[in-house]
Parts: C-alpha cells; sequence; structure tokens
C-alpha cells in the first residue's frame, strides 16, 4: 500500500447529498436497513469524492459474462506523445486501458508494447520513475502470459502514475488519466456489449456517480486546461452520455448502447488518433 | 532543570514527532484493515492498493460513494488503531436501502459484504460508534472478485 488519499470537503452535490434519517450503525450490531437518500442532515460529513473503480473491476466482470473475440476490440498502441500534457495525460491513460483490452485478447506482444508506452508518456509527463518497476513488471508478467498479474500490475501503473503526479501538484492532470482511462474502457465495454447484447452486460455502463464525478471535475479544472482543444470537447460531449445510462433498476437498451459508443469512440480517435 | 537549549530542542523534536505520530496511526489503522482483509485474499479476494481513510469523532458518520458493478463480489475492511473504539461500515444502494449481505465488527475491525443486484451508486458509510478519543483514526480498503 503505498497511497492515501484523503477524502475531501464536499462539492459534489449530485452524487454526495447524502441523508440519514438515522444512524445506519445505530446502537446496536444490527445497522439500518434504509436511509434516506436526499436531505444532509446536520451530523453527516458529506465526501466530496468517489471512489473510482480500477479496471479489473470491470474487466472481471466481462470474463464472467463470456469471452467476446477481443482482438476484435484490441486497437493499436503505436502511439506517440502529444505536445500538450493534458493530451499526454488523456493518452496515457487510454494506453493502459488498452492494457487491459490486450490481456483480455492474450496478446502477448501487445501487452509488452503498451508496458513500453506507458513507460513512454510516463517519461513524457515526469513520472518515469514512479512506473519503471512497473512497467518491467507488465512486460515480464506478459511473458509468462500470466494475466491476472499483468492486469494487477496495470492497474498498480494507473494508480502510481497518478500519486506521482499529485506529489508533483498535478492533480488536474492525474485526473485526465483517470478520465482517458475511463473513456477507452466504455468504449471498450459498449463494443463488447453491442455485439452480444444483453440487459445484464449493458447494465455494466450504468455509472451515474462517475460520469458526475468526471464532469464536475472538468467544469472546475484550470481555465489553462480546459482551453485544450480536446479536453474542452470532451467537458461538451460528456453531458449527452448522462440521460443514455438510464436510472437504477432502468434497462440499458441496445439503441442506447450504441449511441454512447459513437460518443466515445468520436472523443477516444481525437485522444489517440489512429496513426 | 533542563536548559533552554534542551527545552528548546525537546520541543522542536515534539513539533517534528506530532504529523509523524499522526501519519502513524492512519497507517496503523490501515494494518487492522489489511489484517481484516487477509483471510479474504486466500479466498480469492483482490485487494486494491489504494485506500481511504482520516478522523472521526465518536457518532460522526462519512458518506463514500462507490460504483459498483453487478457480477462482482466486494469486502469493505475498516480499521482503526485505538484501542477499545467500536467502528463500522455499512453498504447502502442509490435508493437508500442496505446493501450489504454481511458485516461484522471485532476490535479494531469492521467490515461489511455486498453482492450488487445491480450496476451503480452505492454509498458507504463509515462510523466511529464508540472510542476514548476525541478524534479516532480510521482507514478503509476493499477487495473484489
Amino acid at each position: 500500500m503505498k497511497h492515501f488519499v484523503f477524502l475531501l470537503p464536499a462539492t459534489l452535490a449530485a452524487v454526495t447529498i447524502f441523508s440519514m434519517a438515522g444512524t445506519p450503525s445505530a446502537r446496536g450490531d444490527e445497522p439500518k436497513q434504509h436511509i434516506d437518500v436526499g436531505r444532509l442532515p446536520e451530523q453527516a460529513t458529506l465526501v466530496d469524492d468517489v471512489i473510482v473503480p480500477v479496471p479489473s473491476e470491470v474487466f472481471g466482470v466481462l470474463d464472467k459474462l463470456g469471452s467476446p473475440n477481443w482482438h476484435d476490440v484490441l486497437r493499436s498502441a503505436d502511439v506517440s506523445a502529444p505536445g500538450a500534457r493534458s493530451e499526454t495525460a488523456l493518452l496515457l491513460g487510454d494506453v493502459i486501458a488498452e492494457g487491459f483490452v490486450a490481456v483480455e485478447a492474450q496478446d502477448t506482444e501487445q501487452v509488452k508494447k503498451i508496458g513500453r508506452t506507458v513507460l513512454d508518456l510516463s517519461s513524457a509527463l515526469g513520472v518515469r520513475k514512479a512506473v519503471v518497476a512497473r512497467s518491467s513488471a507488465i512486460i515480464e508478467d506478459a511473458d509468462k502470459k500470466d494475466w491476472t498479474a499483468v492486469r494487477q500490475e496495470l492497474d498498480q501503473a494507473l494508480s502510481d502514475v497518478k500519486q506521482a503526479m499529485i506529489e508533483l501538484h498535478d492533480e488536474e492532470l492525474a485526473q485526465l488519466v483517470s478520465l482517458g482511462g475511463w473513456l477507452r474502457g466504455t468504449e471498450a465495454l459498449t463494443q463488447v456489449v453491442d455485439r452480444n447484447y444483453t440487459k445484464d452486460s449493458a447494465g455494466l455502463l450504468h455509472q451515474p456517480a462517475l460520469l458526475d464525478y468526471f464532469d464536475h471535475r472538468l467544469a472546475n479544472m484550470s481555465p489553462r486546461l480546459r482551453s485544450d482543444d480536446i479536453v474542452a470537447h470532451i467537458q461538451k460531449r460528456l453531458p449527452e452520455i448522462r440521460p443514455l445510462i438510464g436510472e437504477a433498476d432502468s434497462d440499458i437498451s441496445k439503441q442506447s448502447v450504441e449511441q454512447i459508443r459513437d460518443i466515445v469512440h468520436d472523443l477516444v480517435i481525437e485522444i489517440a488518433p489512429p496513426q | 532543570m533542563k536548559s533552554f537549549p534542551n527545552i528548546a530542542l525537546t520541543l522542536f523534536c515534539v513539533v517534528l514527532l506530532l504529523p509523524m505520530r499522526a501519519h502513524a496511526t492512519v497507517d496503523d489503522a490501515l494494518s487492522f484493515a489489511l489484517q481484516a482483509a487477509d483471510p479474504y485474499v486466500k479466498e480469492g479476494f483482490t485487494v486494491r492498493e489504494d485506500y481511504w481513510g482520516g478522523d472521526l469523532p465518536v457518532k460522526q458518520q462519512k458518506a463514500i460513494v462507490h460504483q459498483l458493478f453487478k457480477g462482482n463480489e466486494y469486502w469493505f475492511w475498516m480499521g482503526t488503531d485505538v484501542e477499545n473504539a467500536r467502528i463500522s461500515v455499512h453498504v447502502y444502494d442509490s435508493d437508500g436501502n442496505l446493501a450489504e449481505v454481511e458485516h461484522w465488527q471485532k476490535d479494531h475491525m469492521a467490515a461489511a459484504r455486498v453482492v450488487p443486484k445491480t450496476t451503480g451508486s452505492y454509498y458507504l458509510i463509515v462510523e466511529i460508534e464508540k472510542s476514548d478519543r476525541e478524534r479516532t483514526h480510521w482507514s478503509l480498503a476493499y477487495g473484489f472478485r
């Protein structure tokens, strides 16, 4: 365990407005069966942070849903660092997410190439030291075809690079790494779901807290970063996804999956243009 | 009687050590959370290497939003370093219904297991139920399979 993430003060209204009619754990051992969500009691502390899941959590579920042809989803990892650091951060997240697709496809060479690309992009962002060991481990584990280990290293590479950026006071860039990864991960997810649509698999796209989180983060980024063409475009198009992911307990239609796929695909192509 | 330089040196060391001690308690809290996680790792749970924490007064809760995915199974483990403190972690769905299928509390530790019925936002509620400290450090880790 290397990272300690302090929870931030509250401002993320849509996902953190939280209320409890009473204490959830009350006096005895048994917690309350229900709490009121919507009003904030005086005694509660709001937290302005969402736990962003690691990609392994999503890909782990996809494993259980069947074996799609991941080679059809896999893209080339031939990328080079763009000039702008904001775009490099988005691309780094995108490439790490691509690593998960390559693991699903069990494509050793592609995983190794991605391991090296992660290192190159991290160098461009000044955080090479944080991921050298991870990059080597990704390549070694890929050679051994230890896909579970590769996944864990990719999860941790994502975390390490973000933590290193935070330590360099580049927290906004760290958020862009997360966002780039989420966009490519979501694109891959929609491609897989669309090819073999089921309500359960489409339900994986129901991620309102994450959408609100990224939307909020983009809205509060420095004007310098928000003026970047790609960042600005993402900020403009992200809200289009919100109505497509449905409410809790409602199904996400195949048509909505396709619409989400088209939106994120456009954004991913901007982040990582085909070489 | 200590000389002024000795007193100053002592005060300087105390000031230096205060923040270190604060971090140490969070790290200690985490060590208990990980101790709670240990048996489940043997059952195939992957423990995420990031963790969350802070300090809270007794009876004050903290709500944390978490995206959970149907198809996964989750354990959330909370720890504290404070002797005789009683802590809890519980999980509610986006409608405010208790979502956990199992929970437990022990000395220094608490945990809750969730098998999400739907993919979406869930609320983790952590609380210091009892402690003789004004504020009690806590740490939360989770695992999935």
